[in-house]
Protein backbone atom coordinates (compact mmCIF):
# COMPACT_ATOMS: atom_id res chain seq x y z
CA UNK A 1 0.00 0.00 0.00
CA UNK A 2 1.29 3.40 -0.97
CA UNK A 3 -0.19 6.85 -0.58
CA UNK A 4 0.10 7.49 -4.26
CA UNK A 5 0.14 5.39 -7.37
CA UNK A 6 0.10 6.04 -11.08
CA UNK A 7 0.57 4.61 -14.54
CA UNK A 8 1.15 6.18 -17.94
CA UNK A 9 -0.13 4.95 -21.30
CA UNK A 10 -0.34 6.35 -24.80
CA UNK A 11 -3.86 6.59 -26.16
CA UNK A 12 -3.43 5.87 -29.85
CA UNK A 13 -6.09 5.94 -32.54
CA UNK A 14 -5.56 2.19 -32.81
CA UNK A 15 -6.44 1.81 -29.14
CA UNK A 16 -9.52 4.00 -29.62
CA UNK A 17 -10.62 1.87 -32.59
CA UNK A 18 -10.04 -1.32 -30.60
CA UNK A 19 -12.07 0.06 -27.72
CA UNK A 20 -14.90 0.95 -30.12
CA UNK A 21 -14.94 -2.65 -31.33
CA UNK A 22 -14.78 -4.13 -27.83
CA UNK A 23 -17.39 -1.83 -26.32
CA UNK A 24 -19.67 -1.38 -29.32
CA UNK A 25 -19.41 2.41 -29.02
CA UNK A 26 -18.79 3.55 -32.58
CA UNK A 27 -19.70 7.20 -32.04
CA UNK A 28 -18.07 8.94 -35.03
CA UNK A 29 -16.50 11.55 -32.81
CA UNK A 30 -14.14 8.75 -31.74
CA UNK A 31 -13.61 6.74 -34.91
CA UNK A 32 -14.47 8.88 -37.94
CA UNK A 33 -11.77 11.50 -38.59
CA UNK A 34 -13.81 13.20 -41.31
CA UNK A 35 -16.79 13.66 -39.02
CA UNK A 36 -14.67 14.53 -36.02
CA UNK A 37 -12.98 17.27 -38.04
CA UNK A 38 -16.34 19.04 -38.28
CA UNK A 39 -16.82 19.16 -34.51
CA UNK A 40 -15.45 21.79 -32.15
CA UNK A 41 -12.68 19.31 -31.28
CA UNK A 42 -11.33 19.39 -34.83
CA UNK A 43 -10.52 15.69 -34.82
CA UNK A 44 -11.19 12.40 -33.07
CA UNK A 45 -11.17 12.12 -29.30
CA UNK A 46 -10.95 9.04 -27.11
CA UNK A 47 -13.92 7.49 -25.38
CA UNK A 48 -14.16 8.77 -21.84
CA UNK A 49 -14.55 5.22 -20.55
CA UNK A 50 -11.34 4.18 -22.31
CA UNK A 51 -9.33 6.83 -20.50
CA UNK A 52 -11.18 6.25 -17.24
CA UNK A 53 -10.16 2.59 -17.43
CA UNK A 54 -6.64 3.69 -16.47
CA UNK A 55 -7.94 4.83 -13.09
CA UNK A 56 -9.74 1.53 -12.64
CA UNK A 57 -6.51 -0.26 -13.50
CA UNK A 58 -4.55 1.70 -10.88
CA UNK A 59 -7.18 1.10 -8.19
CA UNK A 60 -7.39 -2.64 -8.89
CA UNK A 61 -3.61 -2.95 -9.01
CA UNK A 62 -3.40 -1.37 -5.55
CA UNK A 63 -6.50 -2.83 -3.88
CA UNK A 64 -7.48 -5.98 -5.78
CA UNK A 65 -10.95 -7.35 -5.14
CA UNK A 66 -11.53 -4.78 -2.39
CA UNK A 67 -11.86 -2.33 -5.26
CA UNK A 68 -14.08 -4.58 -7.36
CA UNK A 69 -16.35 -5.54 -4.46
CA UNK A 70 -16.60 -2.28 -2.53
CA UNK A 71 -15.02 0.58 -4.43
CA UNK A 72 -16.64 3.90 -5.21
CA UNK A 73 -15.77 6.25 -8.05
CA UNK A 74 -17.07 9.66 -9.03
CA UNK A 75 -15.42 11.62 -11.83
CA UNK A 76 -15.95 14.40 -14.33
CA UNK A 77 -14.57 14.30 -17.83
CA UNK A 78 -13.00 17.73 -18.02
CA UNK A 79 -11.19 17.77 -21.34
CA UNK A 80 -10.97 15.60 -24.45
CA UNK A 81 -8.17 13.08 -24.91
CA UNK A 82 -6.74 13.19 -28.39
CA UNK A 83 -5.03 10.32 -30.23
CA UNK A 84 -1.34 10.24 -29.43
CA UNK A 85 -1.76 11.67 -25.93
CA UNK A 86 0.35 10.13 -23.19
CA UNK A 87 -2.01 9.92 -20.26
CA UNK A 88 -0.97 9.50 -16.65
CA UNK A 89 -3.61 8.17 -14.27
CA UNK A 90 -2.99 8.72 -10.60
CA UNK A 91 -4.63 7.98 -7.27
CA UNK A 92 -3.41 10.00 -4.29
CA UNK A 93 -4.55 9.14 -0.78
CA UNK A 94 -6.56 11.95 0.78
CA UNK A 95 -8.03 10.71 4.05
CA UNK A 96 -9.69 7.87 5.85
CA UNK A 97 -13.27 8.53 6.86
CA UNK A 98 -16.50 6.62 7.47
CA UNK A 99 -14.70 3.31 7.10
CA UNK A 100 -13.25 4.12 3.69
CA UNK A 101 -9.90 5.25 2.32
CA UNK A 102 -10.49 8.10 -0.07
CA UNK A 103 -8.26 8.97 -3.04
CA UNK A 104 -8.07 11.94 -5.36
CA UNK A 105 -7.95 10.45 -8.83
CA UNK A 106 -7.16 12.04 -12.13
CA UNK A 107 -5.92 11.51 -15.63
CA UNK A 108 -3.67 14.16 -17.13
CA UNK A 109 -1.70 14.47 -20.35
CA UNK A 110 1.97 15.26 -20.74
CA UNK A 111 1.19 18.96 -20.97
CA UNK A 112 -0.39 18.77 -17.54
CA UNK A 113 -3.95 19.26 -18.73
CA UNK A 114 -6.39 17.43 -16.47
CA UNK A 115 -8.62 15.20 -18.57
CA UNK A 116 -10.53 13.39 -15.84
CA UNK A 117 -10.80 14.34 -12.19
CA UNK A 118 -12.66 12.99 -9.20
CA UNK A 119 -12.61 10.82 -6.09
CA UNK A 120 -12.39 7.09 -5.48
CA UNK A 121 -12.64 5.12 -2.27
CA UNK A 122 -12.19 1.60 -1.01
CA UNK A 123 -13.35 0.06 2.28
CA UNK A 124 -10.72 0.75 4.92
CA UNK A 125 -11.12 -2.68 6.45
CA UNK A 126 -10.01 -4.22 3.19
CA UNK A 127 -6.61 -2.52 3.28
CA UNK A 128 -3.82 -5.10 2.79
CA UNK B 1 -28.08 -6.48 -41.08
CA UNK B 2 -31.45 -4.82 -40.70
CA UNK B 3 -31.34 -1.15 -39.86
CA UNK B 4 -33.22 -0.38 -36.67
CA UNK B 5 -34.23 3.11 -35.71
CA UNK B 6 -33.53 3.80 -32.09
CA UNK B 7 -34.75 6.97 -30.42
CA UNK B 8 -32.00 9.33 -29.31
CA UNK B 9 -31.13 9.57 -25.64
CA UNK B 10 -32.24 13.19 -25.76
CA UNK B 11 -35.86 12.15 -26.38
CA UNK B 12 -36.47 10.41 -23.07
CA UNK B 13 -38.05 12.29 -20.16
CA UNK B 14 -36.92 12.16 -16.57
CA UNK B 15 -38.25 9.02 -14.94
CA UNK B 16 -38.28 6.94 -18.10
CA UNK B 17 -37.40 3.34 -17.34
CA UNK B 18 -35.74 1.40 -20.12
CA UNK B 19 -36.52 -2.24 -20.73
CA UNK B 20 -34.53 -4.58 -18.54
CA UNK B 21 -31.69 -6.21 -20.46
CA UNK B 22 -30.00 -9.54 -19.81
CA UNK B 23 -26.47 -10.30 -20.84
CA UNK B 24 -23.31 -12.05 -19.81
CA UNK B 25 -19.67 -11.41 -20.57
CA UNK B 26 -17.56 -14.30 -21.76
CA UNK B 27 -13.80 -14.54 -21.48
CA UNK B 28 -13.27 -13.42 -25.08
CA UNK B 29 -15.26 -10.23 -24.61
CA UNK B 30 -13.41 -9.41 -21.42
CA UNK B 31 -10.06 -10.17 -23.06
CA UNK B 32 -10.91 -7.87 -25.98
CA UNK B 33 -11.79 -5.12 -23.51
CA UNK B 34 -8.58 -5.56 -21.52
CA UNK B 35 -6.47 -5.60 -24.69
CA UNK B 36 -8.19 -2.46 -25.96
CA UNK B 37 -7.62 -0.45 -22.80
CA UNK B 38 -4.18 -2.00 -22.23
CA UNK B 39 -4.97 -3.22 -18.72
CA UNK B 40 -2.22 -5.61 -17.57
CA UNK B 41 -3.82 -6.65 -14.26
CA UNK B 42 -4.68 -10.30 -13.67
CA UNK B 43 -8.38 -10.30 -12.88
CA UNK B 44 -8.69 -14.08 -12.81
CA UNK B 45 -12.35 -14.99 -13.29
CA UNK B 46 -13.56 -11.51 -12.39
CA UNK B 47 -14.40 -8.58 -14.63
CA UNK B 48 -13.16 -5.03 -14.03
CA UNK B 49 -16.10 -2.95 -12.78
CA UNK B 50 -15.62 -0.30 -15.44
CA UNK B 51 -15.73 -3.01 -18.08
CA UNK B 52 -19.10 -4.11 -16.76
CA UNK B 53 -20.34 -0.53 -16.99
CA UNK B 54 -18.95 -0.19 -20.53
CA UNK B 55 -20.83 -3.32 -21.58
CA UNK B 56 -23.97 -2.19 -19.75
CA UNK B 57 -23.84 1.04 -21.77
CA UNK B 58 -23.53 -1.11 -24.89
CA UNK B 59 -26.70 -2.92 -23.87
CA UNK B 60 -28.43 0.40 -23.33
CA UNK B 61 -27.48 1.44 -26.85
CA UNK B 62 -29.45 -1.50 -28.19
CA UNK B 63 -32.56 0.58 -27.52
CA UNK B 64 -31.17 4.11 -27.48
CA UNK B 65 -29.01 6.01 -29.93
CA UNK B 66 -26.42 8.60 -29.09
CA UNK B 67 -26.63 11.57 -31.43
CA UNK B 68 -23.47 12.37 -33.33
CA UNK B 69 -21.40 14.61 -31.12
CA UNK B 70 -22.78 13.24 -27.86
CA UNK B 71 -20.26 13.40 -25.03
CA UNK B 72 -19.85 11.42 -21.85
CA UNK B 73 -19.28 14.12 -19.24
CA UNK B 74 -19.53 12.35 -15.90
CA UNK B 75 -19.46 8.90 -14.35
CA UNK B 76 -20.18 7.52 -10.91
CA UNK B 77 -19.89 3.86 -9.98
CA UNK B 78 -20.55 1.96 -6.77
CA UNK B 79 -19.22 -1.58 -6.67
CA UNK B 80 -21.26 -3.97 -4.55
CA UNK B 81 -19.84 -7.33 -5.60
CA UNK B 82 -17.18 -8.84 -7.80
CA UNK B 83 -18.68 -9.62 -11.22
CA UNK B 84 -17.66 -13.00 -12.62
CA UNK B 85 -16.90 -13.96 -16.21
CA UNK B 86 -19.89 -15.78 -17.67
CA UNK B 87 -22.30 -14.89 -14.86
CA UNK B 88 -25.86 -14.02 -15.93
CA UNK B 89 -26.35 -10.29 -15.56
CA UNK B 90 -29.35 -8.04 -15.85
CA UNK B 91 -29.33 -4.30 -16.32
CA UNK B 92 -31.99 -1.77 -15.46
CA UNK B 93 -31.59 1.84 -16.53
CA UNK B 94 -33.64 4.91 -15.63
CA UNK B 95 -33.42 8.53 -16.73
CA UNK B 96 -32.69 10.17 -13.39
CA UNK B 97 -32.27 13.74 -14.64
CA UNK B 98 -32.81 15.64 -17.85
CA UNK B 99 -32.11 19.29 -18.50
CA UNK B 100 -31.44 21.57 -21.47
CA UNK B 101 -28.80 24.25 -21.65
CA UNK B 102 -27.38 26.25 -24.52
CA UNK B 103 -28.61 23.88 -27.20
CA UNK B 104 -27.56 20.72 -25.41
CA UNK B 105 -29.55 18.12 -23.53
CA UNK B 106 -27.90 16.78 -20.40
CA UNK B 107 -29.17 13.36 -19.43
CA UNK B 108 -28.24 11.42 -16.31
CA UNK B 109 -28.94 7.71 -16.56
CA UNK B 110 -28.90 5.55 -13.44
CA UNK B 111 -27.95 1.95 -14.09
CA UNK B 112 -28.14 -1.03 -11.79
CA UNK B 113 -26.42 -4.24 -12.86
CA UNK B 114 -27.53 -7.35 -11.01
CA UNK B 115 -25.67 -10.62 -10.77
CA UNK B 116 -27.60 -13.59 -9.43
CA UNK B 117 -30.50 -11.15 -8.89
CA UNK B 118 -28.43 -9.11 -6.44
CA UNK B 119 -27.09 -5.63 -7.26
CA UNK B 120 -23.43 -5.84 -8.17
CA UNK B 121 -22.87 -2.37 -9.60
CA UNK B 122 -24.70 0.93 -9.52
CA UNK B 123 -23.77 3.71 -11.90
CA UNK B 124 -24.77 7.23 -12.87
CA UNK B 125 -23.75 8.22 -16.36
CA UNK B 126 -24.02 11.82 -17.56
CA UNK B 127 -24.32 12.39 -21.29
CA UNK B 128 -24.42 15.76 -23.04
CA UNK B 129 -25.86 15.71 -26.55
CA UNK B 130 -26.96 18.30 -29.08
CA UNK B 131 -30.66 19.12 -28.66
CA UNK B 132 -32.65 17.73 -31.56
CA UNK B 133 -29.87 15.36 -32.50
CA UNK B 134 -31.12 12.20 -34.14
CA UNK B 135 -29.77 8.71 -34.42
Amino acid sequence: MTDGSSLTREITQGRIDAYAEASGDHNPIHVDPAFAATTPFGGPIAHGMLVLALIGEVMYRDHGDAWSAGGRLKVRFKAPTRPGARVTASAIFVRETDGAREYAVQCADDAGEVLIEGRASVPAAARP
Amino acid sequence: MTAVTRPPITSFPRGHTFARASFSLDAAAVRAYLDAVGDANDYGASIPPLAVIAFALRELQASVSLPDGALHTGQEVEHEAVVRVGAPLTMQAVVAQRSERQGFVITVVEIVVEQDRVPALRARTTIMAPAGGGA
